[in-house]
């Protein structure tokens, strides 16, 4: 999967410094975006008053406990993921080091999937790893915030929405196609139950108040743990032993990798020594694992709410434990997304116990209040639904009107409110994020990462007369009035030329609408391959050929070594077969043939995601030679 | 609400069964193969004339950017090799020799990293200066891709796509004399069954040789251009062979015609048997030399017909000429590279080379030992290639 890697070290200062800048700048854009949202509210309520027509304030019912424990929960799991996506090495590191492994033993077609995706994060490493971050918190303080009615349920299908994309993305599917797919280790994969937890807060407030909806609940969730204690006892899949032919068992390598993160002294050596314990009695935990998995699936299949509680306290300790033993808490070593699987397994488990158990007198009174619903309804739930709200209501269109806007503002909750300015965090996340994906071409972050800013020049470019690709005479007052983009290459160079000439290529085809406007011109560095055949071989070779602005110029040694010199580009033979000793710059000369930057061009890594982001750098500084000559 | 339940719960079983279709064993460990295939020939060689010895050794690491081949010279009336490798190219790639007259070489450096096709420098003074040839389509990884008249005016080129092309020495351009394909189609090729280009040469008179494995039996794959078609140039090979399978791996030019390399059998039935072809046509065949189960790692070839294989045992073997036998060698010390050489003097030389160090050797006095005689330090500049 070669899209994934930028090639930069995960820590890279120019990346980790724009990364903790841009989220430091939404960061105070969330602030005074909540801020505007109080003070607009306050101020309306306070000078408009509440008037006649108003809508009604809320009166809608408490929300069931089960689903108070799956948005709460749930809702503080997608702050802490956020907060943990600000860990200084994801903008680099996600992709290489957490999305590829993941992606590694699945299916080609899971592979391509995420290459897409880990590609997509590479070329423009800061957008993407703000959006995650504030995509994630601003789902997180939504969901706390809406606990009920329409924007609640919207905060789920937004829920569901990122949680699929990560589980797809980020987790590869959770696994479930890749061979070792084990509940200890984390599957089906812990976005997927933040999604699954997203389309059960999606329902209407009535499905909560049927006894049915616990019954299903526990039905699903017992029938999924046996499901996984028959994966996990399944003969051939290695997890009965904790060594194979001397080779640690899948368990022992993923307790053994996790207790080698970065983390507490304590917990390293915790799953350290529970990982020698699972390499010399593997098959007497996987019996464990197994017996606990099928007897609390069992339970909770059985749907009787004591045995389903004895059976959620089992599944708890087991899976705390597990947890802490096996899944090492999940977020430690610096690029750890989330907790894993265990706590959101588990909040799913409370809900469905508590969704089983009957809701309090006080809303069965209420429910008995409500017992003129149509016979229809009252069929299919227990506990009859109240309506959203006492007060008939105008729909959003009616209420967003200029003349019902203070209206609506002035009786506004500040839950609602709260959550305006949750959408609002997640937009600021989201939007640069998807304007960034709008380019094919990484950002130039990743090229100034490797070579830093370019130097600012203000002095005539100094002149050259040489020989093109096609043996026409090119000098340099000839090309006055146009933006050249400069360089100097050799044409049997192994390593860092073919690159530039990609950089430049690619600066050329973004470049395509201002073509008859700049110049790709490159000058030969190689003395002894100075012929134009050469010139023409490495064109053939970097496909510089359909370029129609692309000019690669060359002379006898007497001519170049002057060039050469006046633009500071050193030329040595180096002995043993070593190609030529050059150094990598470019320069943008204006319209008016004046030097206006000097770029330190060596392309580093020379990944794809690389020589984009030094193309963006030179289209970039091509088209402001353009505006400002 | 009973229906969705039981949808529910079906889809949560699918997500079970998919979990489980897609879990399988764990692959067990690949059955290592019962016949291993014989390693690569080795693009290490040696070819001299009469005033000029030269070989190519990897140095460095062995594979990778930090592996860089290396030039070595010994002229006549010198013991004492020395580094010639062409400079403002980098060597990742091995140079493909074609020796010219006097102390001349054209050298043609194969792909390696970025670079695609290969950049052809040229010496006539023993590589005191070095001049550009046209630049050739990327050469095949086969010791014998490129060859020249003895004068250096015309060049041939087997490229790693299989097509054969030739270029004066003063041109930029490459004229393409046949392909694989097309000479697997044609009447000569059919007769052989080829299935693989492996050399070009030039016979003394100026016409393009190629060589080539044969997917017949018995039959070996030497055409001869003859107009703008091609007829088969090969030795007619005793009918102890006819069961077999021939391939050629050398085909060079000596100063007396040309000299071919065949290899017969695999395995333990494989054996070697050089081949002279006089400029008339008429081929002498050598006795046959087995392989005693080893491979071919490298080869070596001298002014007056001689030749030299060593063996990836480290044993080796040369013969002096047509009228000569099979002599066999000493092994040659362990090395990560090794050739053989055979200057004029008839002094044969083993050259081994271990990261940044060549090491010569000769034979004693009796030929049954090898002795060090120099030892060269190369300046390697590692990491200059990425």
């Amino acid at each position: 999967m070669p899209g994934m890697n930028s090639g930069l070290n995960i820590n890279d200062p120019t990346v980790v410094a724009a990364f903790k800048t841009a989220l430091l700048h939404q960061g105070l854009a969330a602030a005074l975006l909540f801020i505007v949202l109080s003070l607009a509210w306050v101020s309306v309520r306070e000078f408009r008053g509440a008037r006649p027509g108003d809508p009604a304030q809320d009166t809608r019912q408490p929300e069931a406990p089960a689903r108070r424990v799956l948005r709460v929960g749930f809702g503080l799991l997608w702050i802490l993921d956020g907060i943990l996506q600000a860990q200084p090495g994801m903008a680099v590191g996600l992709p290489s080091e957490v999305i590829k492994p993941t992606a590694q033993s699945s299916p080609s077609w899971v592979q391509h999937l995420v290459n897409w995706a880990g590609t997509s994060w590479s070329y423009h490493p800061i957008q993407a790893a703000a959006a995650a971050v504030w995509i994630q918190i601003g789902i997180g303080i939504w969901l706390l915030l809406a606990s009920r009615g329409r924007l609640s349920q919207y905060a789920a299908l937004v829920s569901v929405g990122w949680g699929l994309v990560v589980w797809a993305f980020g987790e590869s599917f959770g696994g479930i196609f890749a061979p070792g797919l084990s509940w200890l280790t984390g599957a089906p994969g812990a976005a997927v139950c933040y999604a699954v937890a997203g389309v059960l807060l999606a329902l209407p407030a009535g499905i909560w108040r049927s006894s049915r909806t616990g019954a299903l609940m526990t039905r699903c969730f017992g029938v999924f743990l046996v499901g996984m204690a028959v994966l996990q006892a399944w003969p051939g899949r290695a997890f009965w032993q904790g060594e194979v032919h001397g080779q640690p068992g899948s368990l022992t390598s993923m307790v053994q990798s996790m207790s080698v993160l970065s983390q507490p002294s304590a917990l390293a050596d915790l799953t350290s020594a529970f990982g020698s314990f699972v390499r010399s009695d593997g098959f007497a935990v996987n019996l464990i694992a197994v017996l606990v998995l099928a007897v609390t699936g069992a339970a909770f299949a059985y749907r009787n709410p004591r045995v389903v509680r004895i059976g959620l306290i089992v599944l708890t300790v087991f899976g705390l434990a597990n947890w802490v033993l096996v899944q090492d808490m999940g977020f430690f070593g610096g690029l750890g997304t989330d907790p894993n699987s265990m706590i959101p397994m588990l909040l799913l488990a409370t809900a469905s116990y508590l969704a089983l158990t009957p809701l309090p007198a006080a809303d069965a009174q209420d429910a008995s209040e409500s017992a003129a619903k149509p016979a229809q309804e009252a069929q299919t739930a227990e506990i009859p639904a109240l309506p959203e709200a006492v007060a008939p209501r105008s729909n959003w269109r009616e209420r967003l009107k200029p003349a019902n806007l203070s209206g609506t503002v002035a009786t506004a909750s500040l839950a609602s409110v709260a959550s305006a300015g949750a959408i609002g965090v997640i937009l600021l996340g989201a939007v640069p994020m998807a304007a960034a994906q709008a380019s094919d071409a990484a950002a130039p972050i990743l090229a100034q990462s490797v070579d830093g800013s370019s130097a600012l020049m203000n002095s005539p470019a100094p002149g050259f007369t040489l020989t093109d690709q096609d043996g026409r005479t090119v000098s340099l007052a000839s090309l006055h009035g146009k933006a050249i983009l400069l360089t100097f290459l050799d044409p049997v160079c192994v390593t860092d030329c073919p690159l530039i000439a990609q950089e430049f290529r690619q600066a050329g085809l973004l470049l395509a609408g201002h073509a008859s406007q700049v110049e790709l011109v490159a000058v030969n560095i190689n003395p002894l391959y100075s012929d134009v055949s050469y010139l023409r071989a490495f064109d053939q070779q970097e496909r510089l050929t359909s370029l129609p602005n692309w000019l690669y110029l060359t002379g006898a040694p007497a001519q170049l070594r002057p060039i050469w010199k006046k633009y500071g580009i050193a030329s040595e033979t180096l002995p043993a077969g070593s190609m030529l000793g050059h150094s990598d710059a470019a320069f943008v000369i204006g319209t008016n043939g004046r030097l206006r930057q000097e770029l330190d061009f060596d392309p580093g890594p020379g990944t794809a995601a690389t020589v984009s982001s030094f193309a963006t750098e030179l289209a970039n500084a091509a088209e402001q030679a353009l505006k400002q000559p | 609400m009973r229906v969705s339940g039981k949808i529910g719960v079906l889809a949560l079983g699918v997500l079970v069964l998919c979990a489980g279709c897609g879990s399988t064993r764990a692959p067990s460990p690949a059955i290592a193969s019962r016949t291993a295939s014989p390693p690569a020939m080795s693009l290490a060689e040696s070819t001299a004339t009469s005033q000029a010895t030269w070989a190519v050794l990897s140095m460095g690491a062995q594979s990778g950017p930090n592996e860089f081949w290396q030039l070595f010279l010994l002229t006549a009336g010198s013991r004492q090799w020395k580094l010639d490798t062409p400079p403002d190219i980098a060597t990742n790639g091995a140079p493909a020799l074609a020796g010219l007259a006097g102390p001349g070489l054209i050298a043609g450096v194969r792909p390696s990293l970025y670079l695609s096709y290969s950049p052809v420098s040229r010496t006539s003074d023993g590589g005191k200066t070095w001049t550009a040839g046209p630049p050739a389509p990327g050469l095949a990884s086969v010791p014998d891709a490129l060859a020249a008249t003895p004068g250096g005016s015309q060049m041939l080129a087997l490229s790693k796509t299989g097509r054969v092309a030739s270029s004066a020495v003063t041109s930029s351009e490459w004229r393409g004399l046949v392909t694989e394909r097309s000479l697997a189609a044609s009447a000569a090729g059919r007769a052989c069954g080829l299935t693989a280009l492996t050399a070009v040469a030039y016979a003394p008179a100026g016409t393009p040789l190629v060589a080539g494995d044969c997917g017949k039996a018995g039959a070996a794959g030497i055409f001869a251009r003859s107009g703008s078609s091609w007829r088969s140039a090969g030795p007619v090979l005793p009918a102890a062979w006819s069961g077999q399978e021939v391939r050629v791996l050398r085909l060079v030019a000596s100063s007396s015609g040309s000299v071919a390399l065949l290899q017969t059998g695999t395995g333990s039935a494989a054996r070697l048997v050089v081949g002279w072809r006089a400029d008339s046509g008429q081929w002498t065949l050598s006795p046959a030399v087995g392989l005693a189960g080893s491979a071919v790692r490298s080869t070596a070839f001298g002014d007056a017909g001689a030749a030299a294989v060593l063996l990836a045992n480290g044993r080796g073997a040369m013969i002096a000429g047509p009228s000569g036998a099979w002599r066999q060698l000493p092994a040659v010390p362990a090395a990560s590279s090794a050739t053989l050489a055979l200057p004029a003097s008839g002094q044969a030389d083993a050259l081994t080379a271990a990261a940044g160090t060549l090491t010569v050797w000769q034979l004693n006095r009796a030929g049954a030992a090898w002795t060090r005689v120099q030892s060269v330090k190369v300046p390697i500049q590692y990491g200059s290639s990425g």
